[in-house]
């Protein structure tokens, strides 16, 4: 998936809800409540922080072009999708932004490393330059190679068995693939930049990096499944148990200790919309979440009927048709209600 | 044990380097020791080898992080495992965990930026340093190339370590550079041992041109006809780039490398080198440090350098091995004023030097782009230490030896006369016995150089199986 179908992904899910800058902020991994409300309600897991070093340029110019191909209507405000953009053949989304949030990098610098090293130790050659040059990966790349009893030969059997194996069963087409293996490197043989990927294959710098996330993702999906031993310990770290931001474990903590909104802001020193926020981020990432202390079930309901009929996430619309209900109320009911990460 | 058979046990080389032996011997009779050899001639076993014969721990500061990093791993590719780098990649935990044991270290590398944190010092104060290196000492004068402020911190926390015996490092420093590392470390009855600095397997070649045009063309014939390895120096990012897009459409095996790449594509590029999986590499002068490829035969100037010293340190990175080797200086009608309008611009402004008083000093506006990052290290010291006005007239002075040593530079190629003693002279050396291959005024002999053979492209990709098949066969 092209940087550009990336973005047209997500418009797609936006059409008429949101501005155009929306889905840039998506990309990036903001951890801003609006954002993050989004997420659950449009269900853009998928794309969460996927390019977390995105500049704005180059979104822009993304976004012209969008424009230019006649795929979207305008290059600022609303998002409208053209009927050419909505009924373009629509390729796979195999992203998992929401599950991974940036840490396949770490997944990858370490086994990188582990390649490089197991691939000059079976030439007999352990002395070398490390890719890597991050101590913390060092260290934790030597533990690990320590206690899987590296120098073994069937150490080094079971880990490139496993390594092909798993990579086989991933869910992603054979070039993403040959990306992220063009970016590890061995003995006798260097990696390859990204600009020399580029032009291998045709394709620009950022659609390259994006086909290698992907295949992260895929990759991951399957050492989670399967049991790859030698692989497993890769995943430390790198699988989030719980997805929630910092402060909003925080405020959880709070909350279960019996805290009201208004008493949770006061002792955190938080405006009470940000509160909310961790509150709505709660709803959306807990399917147990209990909301009949905001809420009533009827209320819930309504909420989540309106928008249904009406196909819209718009606050202000639901708003003028329950006027009794707050904002905060009716954005817990939407994220409580769509669909789960 | 003498010290040959000691080299010999702990780092396996059945002799010493030129130079090497003096300054160990030096070393180890406790003096202080100002230490002038040629580029790439080993000047960390200076170090090295007294750190195992000296009873405390061996403190080195290096001006480059990348430079510390590599230095680090190169101490460990030999073996040694008592070593470490305080740097600020550090988090706080990992310093104050490596600090807490300090004294069970050799080599203690650390950056200039941290010798100016009290806790740091509080704690190195606690161990024995038996020994302070000052690594490319020449970063310690203002009137060196490659002036850092921060180096002038190591005399200011000398007196506070306990005034260990020092040992100052360089390839490159002339009379007055050395006056400065001098004063600034305050080495009393210094040694002082200077190498003659000249490389004598390196010819120097120049090739004059009416037009940039006829400097490409040139390029072309000459890496289509000559073998590698060599390297190219653009002098910008987007030169380096164009230069190796061109020598590629020519069917050379060539790359770019430049500061702006992220770090694991730099890495790559210095794999595929050392691996001969390219033939030249065209850059900036971002590569080079953290590049041990001995047998490097070329080194070819695309744009004049601004000082002999950085044209001798570039020329310095090939050949390693000894074998015949050749610097290449391409000139065209322009470069002159270009280099003049580059120093120009280097320069701090007024501008930067009102924000960074005004503000204090702080960072933030290198990183909203206010200040370069060059000007802010230089202003910020000044600034610390005088009034603006004085802070602007030193600029002054500073553009003004920049313009000095650029004109050396430019003189180079203008020379008829030998470029070998050319270069020496800048140094107050002369060279009494010229090789035979010498410069392109004495005569040179091109036949020294393997020319390419034919074959041997790149194998084409075989599909991620086939890759992996060969990293982890
Ligand atoms: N006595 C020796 N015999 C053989 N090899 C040596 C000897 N001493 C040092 N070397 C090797 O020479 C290489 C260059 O050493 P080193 O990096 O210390 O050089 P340098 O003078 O600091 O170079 P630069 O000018 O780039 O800073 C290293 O690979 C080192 O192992
Ligand atoms: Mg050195
Ligand atoms: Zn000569």
């Amino acid at each position: 998936m092209s940087f550009n179908e990336l973005i047209l992904s997500i418009m797609d899910r936006l059409d008429g809800q949101r501005t155009v800058s929306a889905p840039f902020h998506v990309l990036k991994g903001k951890k801003s409540g609006q954002t993050i409300q989004d997420i659950g309600y449009f269900g853009l897991h998928p794309f969460f922080g996927v390019i977390s070093d995105l500049q704005k340029g180059t979104y822009d110019e993304a976004v012209t072009q969008l424009c230019e191909a006649g795929l979207i209507e305008q290059a600022d405000g609303p998002i409208k999708l053209t009927e050419k953009g909505r009924n373009r053949k629509k390729v796979p989304v195999r992203l998992d932004g929401w599950t991974f949030q940036g840490r396949e990098r770490l997944f990858f610098a370490r086994l990188s490393l582990a390649v490089q090293t197991f691939s000059h130790v079976r030439a007999g050659n352990p002395v070398f330059d490390p890719a890597q040059t991050r101590t913390d990966i060092q260290f934790w790349v030597k533990d690990y190679l320590r206690k899987m009893n590296f120098s073994a030969p069937e150490s080094y059997a079971a880990f490139r068995s496993q390594l092909t194996e798993s990579l086989m069963l991933a869910d992603c087409p054979d070039r993403s693939k040959t990306i992220l293996v063009d970016r590890l490197s061995g003995i006798g043989i260097g990696g390859l930049t990204w600009r020399q990927i580029s032009a291998e294959y045709g394709i620009s710098e950022m659609d390259a990096k994006i086909e290698a996330t992907a295949a992260l993702h895929a990759w991951l999906a399957v050492l989670r499944e399967e049991g790859f031993p030698m692989l497993i310990p890769f995943l430390e770290g790198v699988l989030r148990h719980s997805p929630l931001t910092d402060s909003t474990k925080r405020t959880l903590r709070l909350y279960k200790e019996g805290l009201s909104v208004d008493e949770i802001a006061a002792v955190r020193k938080l405006k009470r919309s940000t509160i909310e926020d961790h509150f709505v981020e709660l709803a959306m990432n807990d399917p147990a979440f209990d909301f009949t202390s905001f809420m009533s079930r009827e209320a819930y309901e309504r909420v989540n009927d309106i928008s249904k009929s009406s196909g819209s996430k718009k606050l202000r619309d639901i708003k003028e048709q329950l006027p009794e209900l707050s904002y905060f109320q009716i954005r817990l009911a939407l994220s409580a209600g769509g669909e789960q990460p | 044990m003498s010290l040959e058979q000691l080299l010999e046990k702990t780092y396996g080389f059945d002799s010493f380097r030129p130079g090497q032996k003096e300054v160990i011997t030096a070393v180890m009779d406790g003096r202080n020791v100002l230490a002038l050899l040629p580029t790439g001639m080993g000047k960390s076993m200076c170090y090295q080898l007294p750190g195992h014969m000296l009873p405390g721990s061996v403190l080195i500061v290096s001006p480059l992080l990348s430079l510390m990093l590599d230095q680090v791993s190169q101490l460990k590719k030999m073996g040694e495992k008592s070593v470490v780098a305080l740097n600020s990649f550090l988090k706080p935990e990992e310093k104050e965990a490596v600090l807490r044991k300090a004294g069970d270290y050799k080599f203690i590398f650390v950056s200039p930026e941290m010798l100016a944190q009290p806790f740091v010092i509080s704690r190195l104060k606690r161990i024995r340093i038996s020994l302070l290196v000052a690594d490319e000492a020449h970063c310690i004068s203002q009137w060196g190339f490659d002036f850092r402020p921060d180096y002038l911190r190591i005399s200011e926390v000398m007196a506070e370590l306990g005034s260990p015996q020092v040992l100052a490092l360089t390839a490159t420093a002339t009379k007055k550079v050395q006056q400065d590392i001098l004063h600034y470390l305050s080495l009393e009855e210094p040694n002082i041992y200077v190498h003659p600095m000249d490389r004598r397997n390196i010819a120097y070649d120049v090739k004059r041109f009416d037009t940039r045009e006829g400097k490409l063309e040139w390029l072309k014939d000459f890496t289509a006809h000559y073998a590698g390895r060599g390297i190219v120096y653009a002098g910008t990012r987007k030169k380096a780039e164009e230069l190796s897009a061109v020598l590629r459409q020519n069917g050379v095996r060539a790359v770019f490398y430049h500061g702006g790449m992220e770090q694991l594509d730099r890495v790559f590029i210095q794999q595929q080198f050392q691996n001969g999986e390219t033939d030249w590499v065209c850059s900036t002068s971002a590569f080079g440090m953290g590049v041990h490829v001995p047998d490097i035969r070329h080194v070819i100037h695309f744009q004049i350098p601004t000082s002999i010293e950085e044209f001798v340190q570039e020329v310095g990175r090939a050949g390693r091995d000894g074998q015949p080797s050749l610097s290449t200086l391409l000139v065209s009608p322009g470069d002159e004023a270009l280099m003049n309008a580059l120093l120009a611009d280097e320069l701090p402004t007024r501008f930067e030097a009102e924000a960074v008083l005004n503000s204090g000093g702080d960072r933030a506006l290198v990183s909203d782009g206010v200040v370069r990052e060059t000007s802010f290290r230089v202003l910020k010291y000044w600034l610390s230490r005088m009034p603006l006005d004085k802070t602007m007239q030193r600029m002054e002075n500073l553009l003004q030896e920049k313009m000095n040593r650029a004109a050396r530079m430019s003189g180079f190629p203008a020379s008829d006369g030998c470029l070998r003693s050319y270069i020496a002279e800048t140094f107050d050396q002369e060279i009494t016995d010229r090789p035979s291959n010498c410069c392109v005024n004495c005569g040179l002999d091109y036949s020294m150089y393997p020319v390419r053979k034919e074959g041997e492209q790149h194998s084409g990709s075989g599909g991620w199986q086939e890759r992996l098949g060969r990293i982890l066969p």
